[in-house]
């Protein structure tokens, strides 16, 4: 099921509005510490609502009963693996289930995928906060693109099996660290503020942010923090993506389900 | 059912959700410490009295310790990486250090910290305090259950998988010890090896069952929808397009000019009604009804006026 | 009312067709017995007539099926809703809604029935099927009957006259099954629902019915009024290798297994108390017991891990050769026993069964080919290509027994292995078991089969809330 190219063309707009929210800080230099301070602000509100808008967009037809209780197990799954997984520093189990998912049944499965693991998954732990949406948004574009990544797929051939799983663990591990990144960009203007010598600076240069951003991820250990989530996630994915692969092409071909793509 | 009463499960959640909001509005919008101490307890008040026992309404703790986390780390980050100003009283002198990272200049670490520095980190932990407790206030009363079910049509798919899910974890968690247990009678049930060994027999149960539950769902007319003409759905397209295009520009001029916010603003109202319209005219593309009407009272019209009223006063107070 | 001509149906792959060029006519308020043996396509012909399949199950299906004159070959379901009703396997666990009422009002909603006329279709269905009273209550809170009731309300909610039931009572215990069955032959015949029952626990449904179809395993299916001739065939409990397993004398007064006083507790909750039984080489023990009669725990309370790790046991046990399995370390503990827990599958985690065979040798450190012969043994020829998750059920407790017996244990003990399993494949098991039994294995089967364990076992025992009687 391939989206019609309106639906791309919004969904692609969606995307980059949505990124500009992540990104600003190093990708514009905004002119004073009030206006950062409402963009921020409204930034909060409007990232539900764009991420409202592109799952409406992906839903809209194309979801059948079938996708939906795939969406429903793959989504209560990862929640669940999270859940065990919790508590222990640097472990992130929420990816190599949306990275193999979205592989194997689209695109517009993996975003929705993504968007709703992070949502059950907040909702059993009690983790709902303003930073929801933008974990949503940022775990739904892991999976949009693990769904287009090419397809190496043929006969059982090891070989191919094993290209395969070389991709998607490669890709395990750009997306670990991109969504790593993301979440730390929007939260470094939230949890350090301005007016510390790590914090986002309003104004000064792009080049000058781009260091404090860097200091911060290393002084406040985000940056191991992103490695042990790329680890476990391209760990995972080489450990389980055989097995799992299989088992969801299996139940793809023998129900029926067809692709939702982007 | 039409006595007054502003328990948690006598207000629609959507009317939760509009006042937690709202309320992360106004938060935002304050720079005021004492005002948003105000604003915290009035919030902390309200879920105290009208909260009631459900799973989902216990989180409060959770809501004020990490909100006081946040004023904590904001505080702290301004102590340690300090940026000595030299044009209000001080406050804290520490000994100066300074640290290189190999790249950028030097970052100094502590030193003498002024009190304006002092209080503007203590506000701005507390306004991101307020905004945690806000939507803490929507997620603590709200029914998420009863949520899911008045999603505007357009979600309604998702909000059905979401249903799911909430569902399947709690059998998910003890299928998963179930098959440990008996992959251990196979003797692999050690190490992260045994994840697949785990995970896949628990998977093809559950996607067997949910599939089944699919099933019993089309069969029950799951799925049918009404007409919409090839008209209705390039207009659709393109009003969705049109809001998100608005949207786009307004989140960039909001970001890059001076003295263009009001634009700003008002373009990403326009795209916000837009979304809106979308989201109304998919829904109209479902046959779907309901037989329970979820009927606004007089609890739920003094929750909404009272979030909107706040947004509006805030607003105003803002301008000027 | 449902005419079928000339029905072919496959699934992808499959080397022959599941039902072979079927044609079939049912009247209006016609009550059907749809049987045959496990494998054969009864619940396969329910679902074409509906639509689940091919949408739901994939495969082909070509021929022509019209309902109420109206040709529905090749619809999908959500676009026969109002027309038939179909009630899956095992409604309880896969209800769509937390009430029964807005269980019962989900597919009048779905097909936007207007709020006035849900109401009273609602209360049509609710005084049809008896749910007046529990309309406000809880899925969750009501008996498996109850809920079996409310399943077929919600098929029926929107006026359907065809219902369709896969195993409708194959969950329940034997007075809720009766009664399902009386309320299915009420809804035919005053109401003139037609109704089809798939089901291959028959004997209690078969007086009832107006007509038998019969699909056999090649696809081909029968429909008759006389069911004598078939009945006799499935029915009889007549094992075929009784003679295979003529006891072993003991060969030492050694028992096999001694446990004398093993007390299981949860918390402060006492499962098993003071449990002390004795099983010699080459003896079948069967333990009977109600559902949480505390049968799950004892055996795991025996293997050594334990039913979760709550659970605290006292008392001895002791396993010849190896002494007390729960001092043994993991690995030296399965080749001390051999468990087959209620759920064979959940050892099955390979994609194909000859993977699983060769992991199999691999890990237990035998030659290889050696649980394929096992293996072979058990389940006779076959194909190794198969996923092991398209196994029989039968097939799949083979697998499993063999995994497990190339082990070397010489204490088998297995939890309800009759599960899920027809007339022939508990045959074949029984076959199995005597055969293990002659190598001078001992068996410990915990089931509440009281058929089958009186076809294979030697020494039957009662547990009833935790105490052996």
């Amino acid at each position: 099921m391939t989206k019609s190219w309106l639906s791309r063309i919004t969904i692609t707009f969606a995307g980059l509005a949505s990124l500009l929210m992540f990104t600003w800080p190093l990708l514009i230099q905004t002119p004073t510490p009030n206006e950062a301070n409402l963009a921020q602000t409204v930034f909060i509100g409007l990232m539900p609502l764009i991420l409202l808008m592109v799952l409406a967009e992906f839903a809209t037809g194309g979801i059948g009963a079938k996708q939906l209780a795939l969406l429903g197990v793959l989504t209560a799954l990862n929640a669940v693996v999270r859940l065990l997984g919790a508590g222990t520093a640097g472990i992130e189990t929420a990816f190599f289930i949306i990275v193999i998912g979205a592989y194997v049944f689209g695109s517009g499965f993996g975003f929705i995928l993504g968007s709703t693991s992070l949502l059950v998954s907040a909702l059993l732990t009690g983790g709902i906060g303003p930073w929801l949406p933008f974990q949503m948004m940022a775990a739904g574009l892991v999976g949009l693109g693990a769904g287009a990544l090419p397809k190496i797929r043929a006969s059982g051939r090891t070989q191919i099996r094993r290209r395969e799983i070389i991709l998607l663990s490669g890709y395990g591990v750009v997306s670990a660290f991109a969504y790593g990144a993301l979440m730390t960009l929007w939260n470094w203007p939230f949890l350090a503020g301005t007016g510390s010598s790590i914090s986002y600076l309003p104004g000064a240069p792009i080049f000058e942010n781009l260091n404090r951003f860097i200091a911060y991820e290393v002084l406040t250990g985000g940056l191991l923090w992103d490695l042990g989530r790329a680890i476990t996630t391209t760990a995972l994915v080489t450990l389980t993506a055989p097995a799992l692969l299989a088992t969801l092409r299996r139940a793809a071909s023998r129900a029926g389900i067809e692709k939702l793509e982007a | 059912m039409t006595q007054f009463s502003l328990k948690a499960s006598r207000v629609q959640p959507a009317s939760w959700w509009l006042l937690g909001i709202a309320s992360a509005i106004v938060a935002g919008l304050n720079i005021n410490p004492v005002m948003l101490l105000v604003q915290i307890a009035i919030l902390v008040t309200i879920i105290l009295l009208a909260r009631e026992y459900a799973p989902w309404s216990q989180s409060l703790k959770f809501y004020l310790a990490l909100a006081s986390f946040v004023v904590a780390v904001r505080v702290i980050f301004r102590i340690v990486f300090n940026l000595p100003d030299d044009s209000s009283p001080i406050a804290l002198s520490l000994p100066q250090l300074s640290l290189n990272l190999g790249f950028g200049g030097n970052i100094t670490l502590l030193g003498n910290l002024s009190s304006s520095s002092l209080v503007s980190a203590t506000s701005d932990g507390l306004r991101l305090a307020a905004i945690i407790i806000s939507i803490g206030l929507a997620n603590t009363l709200a029914n998420p259950r009863k949520l899911l079910k008045s999603t505007p049509a357009a979600l309604y798919e998702i909000a059905t998988a979401i249903s799911v899910a909430i569902n399947l974890a709690p059998q998910l968690i003890e299928s998963l010890q179930r098959v440990r247990r008996a992959s251990s009678l196979r003797g692999r049930s050690k190490g992260l090896g045994a994840l697949a060994g785990t995970i896949v027999p628990v998977l093809e149960d559950t996607i067997d069952s949910s599939l089944s539950l699919a099933a019993s769902m089309d069969s029950r007319g799951f799925g049918r929808r009404g007409f919409l003409t090839k008209k209705q759905i390039i207009s659709l397209r393109l009003i969705s397009l049109c809001s998100v295009v608005l949207t786009s520009v307004g989140v960039f001029l909001l970001l890059v000019a001076t003295g263009s916010q009001l634009i700003a603003l008002l373009l990403l109202a326009a795209g916000f009604l837009g979304i809106l319209l979308t989201v109304r005219t998919t829904s109209k593309n479902s046959i779907r009804t309901r037989h329970k009407k979820e009927t606004w009272l007089l609890q739920d019209y003094v929750v909404a006026t009272a979030a909107i009223a706040a947004v509006t006063a805030s607003l105003l107070g803002w301008q000027t | 009312m449902i005419s079928i001509k000339d029905l072919t149906f496959s699934y992808d792959g499959a080397e022959s067709p599941q039902l072979t060029r079927v044609n079939l006519e049912f009247a209006a308020g016609e009550f059907v017995l749809v049987c045959g043996p496990t494998g054969s396509g009864k619940s396969t012909l329910l679902k074409a007539i509906n639509g689940l399949a091919p949408h739901f199950t994939g495969g082909n299906l070509r021929g022509r099926i019209t309902i109420d004159n109206q040709d529905v070959t090749g619809r999908l379901p959500h676009e026969l809703a109002e027309l038939v009703g179909y009630v899956n396997q095992q409604p309880e666990g896969w209800f769509v809604a937390d009430t029964v009422e807005d269980e019962l009002v989900y597919g009048l909603e779905q097909l936007g029935f207007a709020r006035d006329r849900m109401s009273a279709e609602l209360a049509r269905v609710s005084k049809m099927l008896g749910l007046q009273d529990l309309l406000d209550r809880p899925l969750s809170f009501l008996s498996g009957g109850q809920q079996q009731r409310v399943a077929i309300g919600a098929a029926l909610a929107a006026g359907q006259r065809v219902l369709l039931l896969d195993e409708p009572t194959s969950a329940l215990d034997l007075d809720s099954a009766a009664e399902t069955v009386d309320l299915l032959k009420a809804l035919a015949k005053e109401h003139g629902v037609t109704i089809l029952v798939a089901e291959h626990r028959f004997h209690n449904i078969i007086d009832k019915v107006d007509s038998v179809v019969v699909v056999n395993n090649d696809g081909t299916v029968a429909k008759g009024y006389t069911h004598w001739s078939f009945e006799d065939d499935l029915r009889q409990p007549a094992i075929a290798g009784a003679d295979v397993g003529e006891p072993l004398s003991p060969p030492s007064v050694e028992w096999a297994l001694t446990t004398s006083e093993l007390t299981v507790k949860y918390a402060d909750q006492v499962a098993v108390s003071s449990a002390t039984l004795n099983i010699k080489p080459g003896q079948i023990v069967a333990l009977h017991g109600a559902n949480g009669s505390g049968k799950t725990t004892l055996l795991w309370a025996i293997q050594g891990t334990g039913n979760g790790s709550k659970a605290v046991s006292t008392g001895t046990v002791s396993v010849a050769g190896f002494g007390d399995p729960r001092d043994l370390k993991p690995r030296e503990r399965l080749r001390a026993i051999t468990m087959v827990p209620q759920r064979a599958a959940d050892l099955l985690f390979l994609n194909s069964l000859s993977e699983e065979l060769a992991e199999s040798d691999r890990f237990a450190g035998v030659t290889p080919n050696s649980t394929a012969t096992i293996f072979a043994q058990l389940a006779g020829k076959v194909n190794p290509a198969l996923h092991p998750r398209d196994l029989s059920s039968g097939q799949q407790l083979a697998l499993v027994l063999a995994l497990q017996l190339v082990k070397g244990a010489n204490l088998l003990l297995l939890d309800e292995p009759t599960r899920g399993l027809d007339y022939v494949a508990k045959r074949h098991l029984a076959e199995q078991l005597k055969s293990l039994k002659s190598q001078g294995k001992a068996i410990l089967i915990a089931t509440h089969d009281s058929e089958f364990s009186a076809q294979v076992a030697d020494t039957e025992l009662h547990l009833i809330d935790g105490v052996i009687q």
